[in-house]
């Protein structure tokens, strides 16, 4: 079959022949009769036999040992608990129905088997797919098998289906964390100078030079003297998203790198939709940044970079002390971590001495575990004390930490700040 | 991992039909097969054993296929037992075996040739009852197989008219012939009718 451009290739696949479990059962019933007929010399049982016999005589004889198949994700990008659509393409094998299965790997879900019915020569099916995991894996199998007219035999041909990269699922976030201080840049956030906005920001008396569509007539009127309205300016903000990706406890699923994905890729989305310039640095085993931007192909880039593909810059020592070309000055830091790295700890103090706004999202959901015993539970009240102290520090330098258990909207650990402006301390 | 099963409601009616019915055919089968007990040989009653274990094997297999059986990862003995219990119905061609069983114990009566055809006519209907309800298709797919399925029957009858003439042909040599050339006539018709029917289609589709 010829490829057509620009397209997925055809791939060639062996088909397996054999009997279909009914034939084998009305070869089973077939024998029995007659072997029983000549043993027995009863003819009874040659007439038990014919059914089965007639039938396993349209056996089938024009079956190919090779198909064509074409195979393509109906998505650009998957994300993890979202549906994809897998398209596939038989070419040949006309007089026969296909079932198409997949055979899913562990962190995938598939739908039924899907049948396809014979009498075209290019045939197409959707099978429904749903990736339950973030990261780097294939798909699984999928398995074609194709029957005859019959349903005597059955072909069966398998192919791997393509590697995804299914990003992780955005955590919720409906409103944002907005500084006191923003930079001069336009944007969308109502700013505490006056400016050109659309956002109401108070009355005062006019004077030369000031615009005159702008006097407010009603204010005016009362007063006997000219007055005009002010406007709030409209300006964006800089967003630092740190993911923490030192450590990975907890429930698989829903551990603590699940957690600080999922909310970094909701912060990410839900600022880079405000219009605000938005960087992420990824903490690791070393670091790796993209400086803030904005639209749509940033935010790929983005989570390219989470999905540790190389796309960024990076460097492997000197953790604690993140790169000033990731931080613009005035930026908002919002760090996705468990705090158990005590380099982690230490690059948020500094980054608190520098004069950054940060907030801390606590992404920690589970305890060592301990069997009970008197050293084992002193043992784990030791590590709670610890875990509270690294959190009290933080707070009193500052770093408010705020906890998220990953079920819930990030929405609602973050709302002390996004209900008013966070004040830039220097 | 797949979809939890997502029937629509007519593909479950359509599955559960074809379960009882299966079900129906094969106790059909087991008890047309057995009885009268008191008139077999030896051994009719451990055939009627493996008959019956295999035909409630044979259905729960179908079944098993039929809701879709689900992984256990789990190490707890409800798990394992559920595993063992999967694995165990799925370890054996249980429907040949009831084949094989319902026939022995039909040789293990005296000759009753309308009784072996009825027999026969009701293991035909248990296999397609079961490849229906494997294959979730509707019985419209049989209508390409009922020439095939009614020349049989015919066959099958023919069978009974033949030994129901003992005192036509007697002895063994000559039964011996009888028989051969039935198996003969069955393999030549099975032959021959694919080909008309081959020839027929392809003149309808001119």
């Amino acid at each position: 079959m010829a490829e057509s451009g620009g397209r997925e290739p055809l791939r060639r696949l062996a088909v397996h022949w054999s009997l279909s479990a009914h034939a084998r059962r009305l070869l089973v019933l077939a024998v029995t009769g007659v072997v029983l007929a000549v043993l027995t010399r009863r003819a009874e049982f040659a007439g038990l036999a014919a059914p089965a016999l007639l039938l396993l005589a349209t056996w089938p004889s024009d079956r190919l040992p090779e198909v064509a198949v074409r195979i393509h994700l109906g998505a650009d990008s998957l994300v993890e608990g979202v549906t994809a659509p897998v398209h596939v393409e038989i070419h040949g094998h006309e007089p026969f129905d296909a079932r198409l299965l997949i055979e899913p790997a562990n962190t995938v879900l598939a739908s039924e088997a899907v049948d396809v019915p014979g009498g075209r020569s290019v045939r197409a099916a959707v099978l429904p797919v749903v990736p339950t995991r973030w990261g780097r894996y294939s798909l699984g199998l999928l398995m074609i098998t194709f029957t005859d007219r019959y349903r005597l035999t059955e072909g069966t041909a398998m192919v791997q289906l393509p590697f995804v990269s299914p990003y992780p699922q955005s955590a919720s976030l409906e409103s944002s964390v907005v500084l006191s201080r923003l930079p001069s840049r336009l944007g969308e956030h109502p700013a505490r100078a006056a400016g050109e906005g659309g956002e109401f920001a108070g009355v005062r008396e006019f004077v030369p030079g000031d615009r005159q569509r702008r006097i407010n007539w009603p204010a005016t009127t009362r007063h006997g003297s000219l007055h005009l309205t002010t406007f709030s300016a409209e300006r964006t903000q800089n967003v630092v998203v740190i993911a923490d990706e030192t450590s990975d406890v907890g429930e698989p699923g829903a551990s603590s790198l699940d957690l600080v994905l999922r909310g970094a890729s909701g912060a990410i989305t839900r600022y880079l939709a405000a219009r605000d310039r938005v960087g992420l640095i990824i903490f690791a085993g070393r670091l790796s940044w993209i400086a803030p931007g904005q639209g749509q192909r940033h935010w790929y880039r983005m989570l390219d970079l989470m999905m540790s593909t190389p796309g960024g810059w990076d460097r492997a020592e000197g953790l604690s002390r993140l790169p000033r070309a990731a931080l613009p000055p005035g930026s908002l830091i919002l760090v996705f971590s468990p705090l158990l790295d005590p380099r982690m700890v230490e690059a948020l103090r500094d980054l608190r001495e520098r004069g950054f706004s940060v907030i801390v999202v606590d992404v920690l959901n589970t305890e060592p575990p301990h069997d009970g015993s008197r050293l084992s539970r002193l043992t784990a009240r030791m590590w709670q004390l610890e875990q509270q102290a690294v959190r009290f520090s933080l707070t009193q330098i500052g770093v408010p930490v705020v906890h998220w258990d990953g079920a819930s909207s990030l929405d609602t650990p973050l709302a002390p700040y996004t209900r008013r402006v966070l004040v830039t301390h220097r | 991992m797949t979809f939890p099963a997502d029937y629509s409601p007519t593909l479950r009616k359509r599955t559960g039909f074809g379960i009882a019915a299966a079900a129906a055919l094969a106790t059909s089968v087991i008890l047309w097969s057995a009885f009268p007990l008191s008139t077999g040989r030896g051994g009719t009653r451990l055939a009627l054993a493996v008959a019956i274990v295999a035909g409630v094997m044979s259905i729960a297999q179908l079944a098993a296929a039929a809701i879709g059986s689900r992984d256990t990862d789990g190490f707890a003995v409800v798990d394992q037992a559920a595993r063992l219990l999967t694995a165990l119905v799925k370890i054996l061609p249980w429907p040949e075996l009831l084949i094989i069983a319902a026939a022995v114990l039909e040789v293990l009566h005296a000759s009753r040739p309308w009784h072996t055809a009825l027999l026969g006519v009701a293991l035909t209907g248990y296999l397609v009852a079961m490849h229906l309800t494997e294959t979730r298709a509707g019985a419209s797919v049989l209508r390409a197989q009922l020439p095939l399925l009614g020349t049989g029957i015919a066959l099958t009858a023919l069978s009974v008219g033949a030994a129901a003439l003992p005192h036509f042909m007697a002895g063994t040599a000559d039964t011996t012939i009888r028989i051969v050339v039935l198996v003969v006539a069955v393999i030549a018709v099975g032959l021959a009718l694919p080909v008309w029917l081959g020839s027929s289609g392809s003149s309808r589709g001119r």
